[in-house]
């Protein structure tokens, strides 16, 4: 397996606080990466590091065999990152159907001109993104309430949204930071399976999830993040078992 | 389709009006094409312009310097909404760097930069302004008459709402409306976000400099007064008024103001009132029509308006829709 997503001496600052130390990282083609650490670890950093949305005060990202460090998150999103931000943001005054459809502007390209002038490019991209909003929205069983507003939904709702907004894009790399906190039981559930079928199908997905069986179920891979710095990479029997980890953070769990 | 009646009754409209009124309905009209821009502007890339009837003197003054130069005034219409726009790319690129209240001032510079400059240009007959435009004429026939204007308007106003609305139901408009709100998430899912800020100004640009150009041809004369800073804030308070980026609710809001601006100024121009009091009267009635809208009516008149109807007809929960696709519709403006 080659990795899709090369990550060399990543480091950022700010102010004086280290958030991200010099961590190296590798997604392979198709597997499921965990990243876990405590809070203030750095996770979401570095999440937002490879989506574009913070900028590396030092450090490579490669994608799919080129840098992309250099490129605007929308210029990442065409190329097939799509990323669940950890606040799951929702679009307001739109529908849910909506927001998951702006997930496909990632591949699709109908410009402002051919909507106005009602062009054939026009109405092929709309049935594409319709289809794709569909389908993403029933794999997050959100399907019965396309016609909602978004924000009228519950928090856990609001997640799986952004999830399915995600799935609109057809991403190659998922990047999902918390996807389950605040989920009850079942939805859990369900978040599992779906990010199982995902892998099944070949997705690349970098995950950070706190919750240790979530993670052990999922993750063909863990890295451990503490104070901005790699503790540890490996299956989740290797890092369970590393004596840096135990002592960092998993303590009493191991 | 809900909109053909409004536009019917419009049209219907001046056949009962005498001059005076007629005027009214055209300014009425023009003030709406903008607002109907400013309104997708502010509801969508959450930008403030307090200077947008500089778009507005852009399209005028290049239709009327065109048709000064003898070129048919039919083009020089057609080039006043491109000119406007491009002046808004030219001068958005470094703008719309800046957020919020700096946006705002910086709009509000580049008006006051605009008219002083207009104000000493020769070549824009100065202060004394451009004198004597012909009037449109469209494959021969000339629009001579008030009237004639009114329906042009109307046609105009129809355009940017169409223009408009069939933006903000597309995928780029489903763009625009999602950075309105969560502009990192837009971004993430592949919105260029800066070049659709880009785009919604210079649309709005066009819509205002589509606007200047018919009103060169109905006015006959260009100033750089005809478009003072209060016009800027006329539009904003129109756009406020009638909601942010509601079409319906910017064309509501123009008419709701060139209306209550029409009752002021017979108020102020009655015998024994100062000279001044017109303007006054109208910086007066902005400034507390935004306090009370702000304070009361947030949203704007339609988007709370429709909110309420729908509230009202629609008891209980919505029930839960049929997932076929077709049925994931993109709605109307906010
Ligand atoms: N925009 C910012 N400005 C200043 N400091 C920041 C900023 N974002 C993050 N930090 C700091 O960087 C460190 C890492 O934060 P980050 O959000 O990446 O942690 P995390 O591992 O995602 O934590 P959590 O599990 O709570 O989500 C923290 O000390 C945080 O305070
Ligand atoms: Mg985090």
């Amino acid at each position: 397996m080659t990795a899709l997503l090369e990550v060399r001496g990543l480091t950022r600052r700010f102010g004086g606080i280290h958030a991200l130390r010099d961590v190296g990282l590798d997604v392979r083609e198709g597997e499921t990466h965990a990243v876990i650490g405590p809070n203030g670890a750095g996770k979401s950093t570095l999440f937002k590091l490879i989506g574009g949305q913070l900028a590396a005060t030092a450090g490579t990202i490669t994608y799919a065999g080129r840098r992309i460090d250099h490129l605007a998150p929308h210029r990442r999103a065409r190329r097939g990152i799509a990323i669940a931000f950890q606040d799951a943001p929702v679009f307001h005054g739109m529908t849910v159907a909506e927001n998951a459809m702006v997930g496909a502007h990632a591949v699709t390209s109908a410009g402002p001109l051919s909507a106005v002038l009602r062009l054939p490019r026009h109405r092929r991209d709309e049935q594409v993104i319709r289809t794709a909003a569909a389908h993403a929205l029933r794999r997050v069983a959100l399907h019965e309430l396309a016609d909602q507003s978004a924000e009228s939904l519950p928090l856990g709702r609001q997640r799986a949204l952004q999830v399915a907004r995600a799935l609109c894009g057809r991403p190659r790399l998922l990047l999902l930071d918390e996807p389950a906190s605040g989920l009850r039981g079942p939805e859990r559930t369900a978040l599992a399976a779906l990010i199982e079928d995902l892998r099944g199908e070949g997705m690349s997905i970098l995950l950070v999830e706190h919750d240790v069986a979530f993670v052990a179920r999922l993750a063909d891979r863990v890295t451990v993040l503490d104070l901005g710095a790699v503790l540890a990479t490996g299956t989740y029997q290797q890092i369970r078992s590393d004596p840096a980890v135990i002592a960092a953070y998993l303590g009493g769990h191991a | 389709m809900r909109w053909i009646p409004f536009v019917l009754a419009a049209a219907v409209v001046p056949v009962f009006l005498g001059p005076g009124q007629l005027t009214v309905y055209v300014l009425l009209g023009l003030s709406a094409m903008a607002v109907v821009g400013l309104s997708l502007l502010m509801g969508y890339a959450g930008q403030v312009s307090l200077g947008q009837a500089s778009f507005t003197a852009i399209g005028a003054y290049t239709a009327g310097l065109l048709a000064v130069h003898d070129v048919p005034p039919l083009l020089g219409l057609v080039v006043a909404p491109v000119a406007a726009a491009l002046a808004a790319v030219v001068v958005g690129v470094p703008i719309l760097r800046l957020r919020g209240h700096q946006l705002a001032f910086a709009t509000l510079a580049l008006q006051l930069i605009l008219l002083s400059v207009l104000g000493d240009a020769d070549w824009a007959g100065g202060a004394i302004g451009l004198q004597g435009l012909p009037y449109l004429s469209v494959f021969g026939f000339e629009l001579n008459e008030d009237l004639h204007y009114a329906y042009l308007v109307l046609l105009g106003v129809v355009l940017t709402a169409v223009v408009a609305s069939s933006l903000v139901r597309s995928r780029a408009g489903r763009g625009l409306r999602a950075l309105a709100t969560a502009p990192v998430a837009a971004e993430a899912s592949g919105v260029p976000v800066g070049a659709y800020r880009l785009l919604v100004f210079a649309v709005s640009a066009a819509f205002a400099g589509l606007a200047g150009g018919i009103y060169a041809f109905f006015v006959g004369y260009l100033a750089p007064g005809s478009f003072p800073v209060l016009l800027s804030i006329e539009y904003v308070v129109m756009a406020v008024v009638g909601g942010l980026g509601s079409i319906a609710g910017a064309i509501l809001g123009a008419t709701l103001i060139t209306l209550l601006v029409q009752a002021l100024t017979s108020l102020a121009t009655q015998p024994g009132m100062p000279g001044y009091a017109p303007g006054v009267l109208s910086y007066a009635v902005y400034a507390v029509l935004l306090i009370v809208i702000v304070l009361f009516v947030p949203r704007g008149v339609v988007p709370t308006l429709s909110r309420r109807f729908r509230r009202e007809t629609s008891p209980g929960r919505p029930a839960p829709v049929d997932p076929a696709p077709a049925r994931a519709r993109p709605g109307a403006g906010r």
